[in-house]
């Protein structure tokens, strides 16, 4: 299998134009970034310091890796991010692997651009709290270099060559035959495959799941964004990607393992002014529930960062 | 900049055609599947008969097949591209798995063809260009869980590279500019709007960017041979018609300009070194007849799967829009007041519809067929506004859907899951439960008072099933069984002759029926009519000669 393993990478790693084009087996080639923030060597390097740089935050405790990670797949195994002094902010830190795909970012969207996104959490009151306008005056750097570099570092940490991937790219033995039959029922009879699509198994939309419904929404969701009635309670779908390594899950980290979300959904979420047509009970059997835990703990792989394929090498 | 503009003008009044479209080939024999050769003088093609790889000579119009399916089997060719040279085709072929695979074979059908690429995973394989050196093949891969691929997969074998991936929404044509530096594509201009625009992306993965921002619908986009502007298809508020763009380093210079007038219903297909642009025209004609009367309708030529509505009063049916066969542009469902020949348009969100079945309050449409997301089976659409829920769907199920009735009080849809399986879904709460487990079977329909369904067995007999416990089915003989409907009579086709089948097991007896009718037949509620469709899809092949 080892063997395997190393011929696929290879096989995948196809010289272009003179450069050597490798992201993760799963991912594509093509990795979109806008045309005034360009990967460059020096700004992803740059990106990847500042990332572990805790000068970010007003009291010097807190960088953007608190919350996202490494050893977690760049998410965080609180329930909440935690800022300085000890501070909690009422949402679940994201991972960041393959937001180089993102169509917009934060639970709610509210963010266009990673370059918007990624100065917020450093201005954030509750979080690093550190005013833009102060930055030269901590790393050297001002807040539209900060927020390049990062965006660039950011778009270099990429998850793939999980045994989904291996299986899906022709290797039938890569997955399990109980991996296999929960392959089946994340396609089928529980639906998942509806909103978590793609190569990053995410559509990047919004959906209401109730989970924030408790006789009323505990947090808006994309309706703070849209100010549509119909959005509210509605949150952005992530990926599923490394989610064996990244627990607790939903916006609020409210549930701990995979188990508790196929509970979560095979309930049919949470009943609420707004649930999404397409969350509905299920009816799983337990043997049904640890096919399905089975096949989302196979999207395990491999996580790399600060190298952006095609440009370095 | 004065210069730049002066190019421009020159540009501008040197692209235009040279004469009126030449007609190369047609029939129903024509499938808009291949791409000529860069010569011009041959064309690929997928035998809709046969099942077979062809080529067409154009100039001295013979056909030949270069790949054929074993005898017995269900196997077929499907998209193809010429290499550069001409000496092979990559082409896709439906196997004996179930699912297409991409093959390559030498022009002149000598030697056994060559597997490239095979991947259930990836089910559909759509070839669309060659890079200029003949070693990789610009494929669209359409995954399993819906996802469209745009990739390059070595001519000699070996994995694909994936340059970029698409949720649920897959170009209809893809190219590669001569000097094998960008691929043009079409693809959605904005989420959840129907109208396509062309974008182009690096073949070295670094760049993507979309080449029109002006309003319109644009797709099957061919570079051109000088390498100097795209060709493509489209329209912005007029009839279909080609259009051109100059393009530079991958970026558009100018505006979209329309270098014919309407064309009909085209699909671009290629062009030779010439600058001879070759495209299909759609020219067939499927119509809905109420009897032997063709109704009346502003789509004339396009319409299909005819269903009477509950009270008598509204016909529905599918009418087809565009050019392509798939996606939710493709078609349309309208309602027809009888009384009145008043029209209305509902836009399902579904990427294919095959029928339309009424409820019991026709206040509710079942339709077999799929979404946007990959899921097929059935869905219901609300009559008043078109809202569509997902019935009983599965990512794997046939595109065509599942073919389902409604009970007789509305609340539930007996339908057929693959031909083993007979289930009833209720509406309130998605309960589903096997009724019946057997072989083969296939098409159903169920009587007035809804206590029977009549099912087809093998094609070669009717299941009369009764609904409540403790009635014995019962065989009827049929042969060579295609379809079933059931209004005071049971209905049954073979072909496009049909049949009244009385249920005392006398002889069925034939009735008059039009020559050319489609499958699926819809008897009035009263018992007096019968509407159905009739008339086949056809196409042509066409060039126009561009002015260099």
């Amino acid at each position: 299998m080892r063997h395997l393993r190393l011929t696929l990478a290879l096989v995948l790693c196809l010289p272009c134009n003179g450069q050597l084009v490798c992201p993760p087996l799963g991912l594509d080639a093509y990795l979109p970034a806008p045309e005034d923030n360009p990967f460059t060597r020096e700004k992803i390097e740059l990106g990847k310091k500042l990332f572990s740089d805790k000068r970010l935050s007003r009291d010097g405790t807190v960088s953007c890796a608190t919350c996202h990670d490494p050893h977690y797949s760049f998410a965080d195994s609180r329930t909440v991010a935690v800022g300085i002094r000890g501070q909690k902010s009422t949402r679940h830190a994201p991972t960041l692997i393959n937001r180089v795909f993102g169509k917009s970012f934060f639970w709610d969207g509210r963010a266009a651009t990673l370059e918007q996104q990624v100065l917020q959490p450093i201005a954030n009151a509750l979080e690093m709290n550190m005013p833009l306008e102060e930055l030269p005056q901590h790393v050297q750097w001002n807040a539209t270099d900060v927020s390049r570099a990062l965006a660039a570092y950011v778009r270099t940490i990429l998850a793939g060559n999980s045994p989904y991937d291996r299986y899906l790219s022709g290797d039938r033995s890569a997955l399990s035959t109980e991996e296999q039959e929960g392959l089946r029922l994340f396609r089928g009879k529980a639906n998942c495959a509806t909103c978590h699509v793609g190569a990053n198994l995410t559509d990047e939309r919004f959906h209401n799941t109730g989970i924030a419904w408790e006789n009323g929404f505990r947090d808006d969701g994309r309706f703070a964004v849209t100010q549509r009635e119909a959005d509210r309670g509605a949150f952005k779908t992530p990926t599923l990607r490394e989610a064996a390594r990244r627990a607790p899950f939903m916006h609020d980290g409210s549930l701990t393992t995979i188990e508790e979300v196929i509970e979560f959904y095979d309930h049919g979420g949470k009943a609420n002014l707004n649930l999404d047509p397409e969350i509905h009970p299920l009816h799983l059997t337990p043997e049904e529930k640890n096919r399905l835990a089975a096949f989302l703990r196979a999207l395990t792989g491999v996580v790399q960062d600060g190298v952006a394929p095609g440009i370095f090498r | 900049m004065t210069s730049r503009c002066i190019v421009l003008l020159v540009a501008t009044a040197v692209c235009s055609v040279a004469g009126d479209p030449r007609s190369w080939w047609s029939g129903p024999e024509v499938t808009l599947l291949g791409s000529p050769s860069r010569n011009g003088k041959l064309l690929s093609f997928a035998d809709p008969v046969t099942g077979a790889l062809g080529v067409r000579d154009l100039v001295a119009g013979t056909s030949r097949f270069i790949a054929t399916r074993p005898a017995g089997s269900h196997e077929f060719a499907y998209f193809s591209a010429f290499s550069p040279d001409a000496s092979k085709i990559a082409y896709a072929w439906f196997n004996d798995k179930g699912f297409y695979e991409l093959r390559i074979i030498s022009t002149s059908g000598e030697g056994q063809p060559f597997i490239a690429y095979r991947n259930e995973e990836a089910g559909f394989v759509q070839p669309c260009a060659w890079t200029p050196d003949g070693k990789q093949v610009l494929t669209m891969l359409f995954r399993r869980d819906n996802i469209s691929q745009i990739t390059l997969i070595p001519a000699a074998g070996g994995a694909p590279r994936v340059l970029r991936s698409l949720n649920w929404v897959y170009p209809k044509k893809m190219d590669i500019s001569p000097d094998g530096r960008w691929i043009v594509y079409d693809n959605f201009a904005v989420e959840g709007k129907p109208e396509r625009t062309i974008f182009v992306l690096s073949l070295d993965g670094t760049q993507e960017r979309r080449l029109i921002e002006t309003p319109g619908d644009y797709l099957f986009p061919l570079w051109a041979p000088d390498g100097n502007r795209i060709l493509f298809a489209g329209d912005n508020g007029g009839p279909q018609e080609l259009f051109t763009l100059d393009v530079e380093e991958g970026k558009s210079i100018g505006q979209p300009r329309p270098l014919t007038g309407a064309l009909g219903r085209i699909i671009p297909l290629g062009l030779s070194v010439s600058q001879e642009l070759f495209y299909g025209v759609r020219t067939g004609s499927p119509d809905v007849y109420i009897d032997s009367r063709r109704i009346p309708t502003r789509f004339a030529g396009r319409n299909t799967a005819p269903a009477w509505s509950p009270d008598g009063k509204q016909l529905a049916y599918l009418s087809r829009r565009g050019t392509e066969n798939f996606g939710e542009q493709a078609r349309v469902i309208v309602i027809m007041d009888l009384v009145s020949g008043n029209e209305r348009e509902i836009a399902a969100p579904l990427a294919h519809m095959e029928r339309v079945v009424w409820s019991p309050n026709g206040l509710s449409l079942l339709i077999s067929g799929s979404d946007g997301k990959g899921r097929a089976g059935l869905f219901t659409v609300r009559v008043e506004d078109g809202a569509t829920t997902a019935l009983s769907v599965e990512h794997d199920a046939p595109f065509r859907g599942f073919e389902g009735v409604w009970s007789r009080d509305g609340k539930s849809v007996y339908y057929l899951y693959g031909e083993t399986e007979l289930r009833q879904r209720r509406l309130t709460d998605g309960a589903e439960e096997t009724i019946l487990r057997t072989a083969a079977m296939q098409h159903l329909a169920i009587n007035k008072t809804g206590d029977t369904i009549a099912i087809g067995i093998g094609g070669s007999a009717i299941r009369m099933t009764p609904l409540q416990p403790g009635i014995v089915a019962r065989l009827l003989p049929f042969p060579d069984l295609t379809e079933l409907a059931w209004g005071n009579e049971l209905y049954a086709g073979r072909g496009e002759k049909l049949w009244v089948v009385p249920l005392d097991g006398t002889p069925p007896r034939q009735i008059p029926a039009a020559k050319g009718r489609l499958p699926g037949i819809s008897p009035s509620p009263g018992g007096e009519s019968i509407a159905f469709a009739a008339g086949r899809e056809q196409a042509e092949i066409q060039s126009l000669q561009l002015r260099k």
